[in-house]
């Protein structure tokens, strides 16, 4: 889920795989969050946030991950309001410190703070930094397969499991039959799973260094009426990143 | 002034001089910001704008030059005297004829606020020049930093850049050693910090070690000769630890600080702190600190308590406080928020309703009001002042 959102990177090797019917909730999500973790990447993204009044802001920011995520760090780079201000998460964003340029502090956040919205975004710090959270929190069930943004997709139930914390009481995603790109996934209310609360739609599919790479992700926001769009810019997986770029030494520049 | 005018001249070559190497960011901000308070049922303004203009140039690939300098004019009310927002027993204490000497003008300001010139190598990164020094990880106030006092009305507003040639060698990813010397007229008053930083399991943690020349005054005195009032310096030495990690689900942080005094008597301070976010967005945060340079009883609180707190040389008059932050994004352009700090000492509190709104991308609008509960001579006596502040604030 990291690097799909934080990196804008819906990472997915086009890998020949049996699309049988065969295939169980269990192993489409495997190979979904398999196929999502590169060991490194970079990636350039603009985020637009589409407000309840339908005005628009903009972030553009740079991202790093490594390890299949573990290890990210995010610098924005436009607006000047938030510019070098930088997020590094690690141990799949369970820790996360903030640098605030203009006074050079570094805070240390709780996981707590993956539930606020990322910037006034409509993608929390969760949404973005869950990392093997398809897989370890929550519990898939196959549903029936069904066309969605004009592919045919696996349809997969993801029940939270009862020791998680995460957000989300449950996940229906619609992973696409050719290259296991989930196009869409909707999220439910954290104690209502009837409730619907966003729905993530990921487009413009392209292959990057032999990846298919989702270029455009919209997170629409059903309680708020809002609407957050990512769009890469630039992309590059599997660099050679040096562990001393995820530190604090780093998040300062 | 001709100091101001050779700054600003040597600014502009050296912009021009990177502009031309196509090496230069320039960017910062305008703000335009009006405070009011209630003096004897008066209500007083003041105003001002402030100019920050920040350039930053890689000049190598391990150097980089940064600086940012400050133009700030004040209008309305331009001079306030302290004496007005005290309990008269308090006042009692300035000697008659002098009261004069204890307003506070608000003069029309440029300075360099940071220059400095960043040399980074892979073992380790040396800063030169003047520059932000941030310690401890408290939110509101930091028993470990001897070099900056932060404002409980706004409590992450920039501090000024100190005079600094700074050293951090990382020991591996996870540990920092951190050497300081911050320059004054002689070795034995010029400040020097060692600082461990490092991380274990979820927690954060530093060691710290400081030694500064600690300027008091005494404010019933005045020195014909410094035309000032009566400087009272001695050697202050600090030991410290701070922290901040997760224990149940919390975030929690921890600050502390001992100060060995050259001539007074030595004092601890102390802050703890946890913060928590609710699945509905809103934040609460709640910070204690103690203070044993402040007094238990606000009967006891002197002239030079309150000055020495109005002047930031004690970030504190009374021993106990505690702060409690609350905001809620109420629409994804504008948050609110209420803080409160409760003085556990005197049994007084001040409350600050708060506002943020984004107007577009790079334009903030913040206000804020400042109401304060306690009765006369308290910390947060009514007699303070109750009043607020708007600020607009474009970025470019």
């Amino acid at each position: 889920m990291k690097k799909m959102i934080i990196s804008g990177l819906i990472v997915l090797i086009a890998a020949p795989f049996s699309f049988s019917q065969e295939l169980t909730g269990e192993d489409i999500i495997q190979k979904v969050n398999d196929l999502m973790n590169v060991q490194t990447a970079y990636g350039k993204a603009k985020m637009t946030i589409v407000t309840t009044s339908g005005q628009k802001r903009t972030f553009i920011y740079e991202s790093w991950s490594k390890n299949k995520g573990e290890k990210n760090l995010v610098r924005y780079l436009e607006p000047s309001r938030v510019k070098d201000q930088a997020v590094l998460m690690l141990n799949n964003a369970d820790d996360i410190w903030m640098y605030f340029p203009r006074t050079q502090r570094v805070r240390k956040l709780a996981t707590h703070a993956k539930k606020q919205k990322m910037q006034g975004s409509d993608f929390s710090y969760e949404d973005m930094g869950s990392g093997d959270a398809f897989i370890t929190d929550y519990t898939p069930e196959r549903l029936k397969d069904e066309k969605m943004e004009g592919y045919d997709c696996y349809q997969i139930e993801l029940t939270r499991k009862p020791e998680s914390d995460m957000s989300y009481s449950r996940l229906i995603m619609w992973v696409i039959k050719e290259n296991f790109v989930p196009v869409v996934i909707d999220y439910y209310h954290e104690d209502d799973p009837s409730l619907q609360e966003k729905r993530l739609i990921q487009s413009d599919i392209r292959i990057i260094d032999d990846l298919p790479t989702a270029m455009k992700v919209v997170m629409l926001n059903k309680n708020d009426n809002t609407q957050t769009e990512m769009e890469l810019l630039e992309v590059k997986y599997n660099l050679t990143l040096d562990d001393s770029l995820f530190t604090e030494r780093s998040l300062k520049k | 002034m001709k100091r101001w005018t050779s700054i600003l001249v040597s600014l502009f070559l050296c912009s021009s001089l990177l502009i031309a190497q196509d090496k230069l960011e320039i960017f910062g901000y305008f703000e335009s910001q009006m405070m009011g308070a209630e003096v004897k049922n008066e209500f007083l303004q003041l105003y001002s704008n402030k100019l920050r203009v920040d350039l930053k140039s890689s000049l190598s690939k391990n150097i980089t030059f940064a600086a940012n300098f400050d133009y700030i004019t004040y209008h309305g009310k331009t001079e306030w005297n302290i004496l007005d927002f005290l309990a008269p027993k308090v006042v009692s204490e300035v000697s008659e004829g002098m009261e004069a000497f204890y307003a506070l003008p608000f003069s029309n300001r440029t300075f360099l606020d940071n220059a400095y010139i960043k040399i980074a190598f892979k073992p380790f990164d040396l800063i030169v020049g003047k520059q932000q020094i941030s310690l401890g990880t408290g939110y509101v106030w930091n028993p470990a930093d001897v070099f900056n006092v932060k404002d409980y009305l706004d409590p992450t507003y920039e501090q000024p850049g100190h005079n600094a040639i700074r050293l951090d060698v990382p020991l591996g990813t996870s540990y920092t050693l951190t050497a300081l010397f911050s320059p004054d007229e002689n070795w034995g008053d010029s400040a020097k910090m060692i600082q461990f930083k490092g991380r274990i399991s979820r927690f954060d943690f530093s060691f710290i070690a400081i030694e500064k020349a600690w300027r008091f005054h005494d404010y019933t005195q005045f020195d014909t000769e410094s035309m000032n009032f009566l400087e009272l310096p001695e050697k202050r030495q600090l030991l410290g630890f701070s922290t901040a990690g997760e224990l149940l689900g919390l975030g929690v942080w921890a600050e502390y600080a001992y100060n060995k005094m050259e001539r007074t008597k030595d004092f601890y301070e102390l802050v703890l702190g946890a913060d928590y976010t609710f699945d509905f967005q809103t934040y609460l945060m709640v910070e204690y600190y103690q203070n044993t340079l402040g007094k238990t009883h606000h009967e006891d609180y002197t002239l030079n308590d309150w000055m020495r707190l109005m002047a930031m040389e004690q970030k504190a008059i009374s021993r106990d406080q505690v702060y409690v932050f609350i905001q809620h994004p109420v629409t994804d352009l504008l948050n609110a928020a209420i803080s409160s700090i409760y003085n556990i000492s005197d049994n007084s509190f001040a409350l600050i309703p708060t506002l943020n709104y984004s107007l577009s991308d790079n334009v903030d609008i913040f206000a804020y009001l400042n109401l304060n509960f306690g009765a006369e001579g308290k910390a947060f006596a009514k007699n303070l002042g109750n009043g607020g502040l708007i600020r607009v604030r474009v970025y470019f």
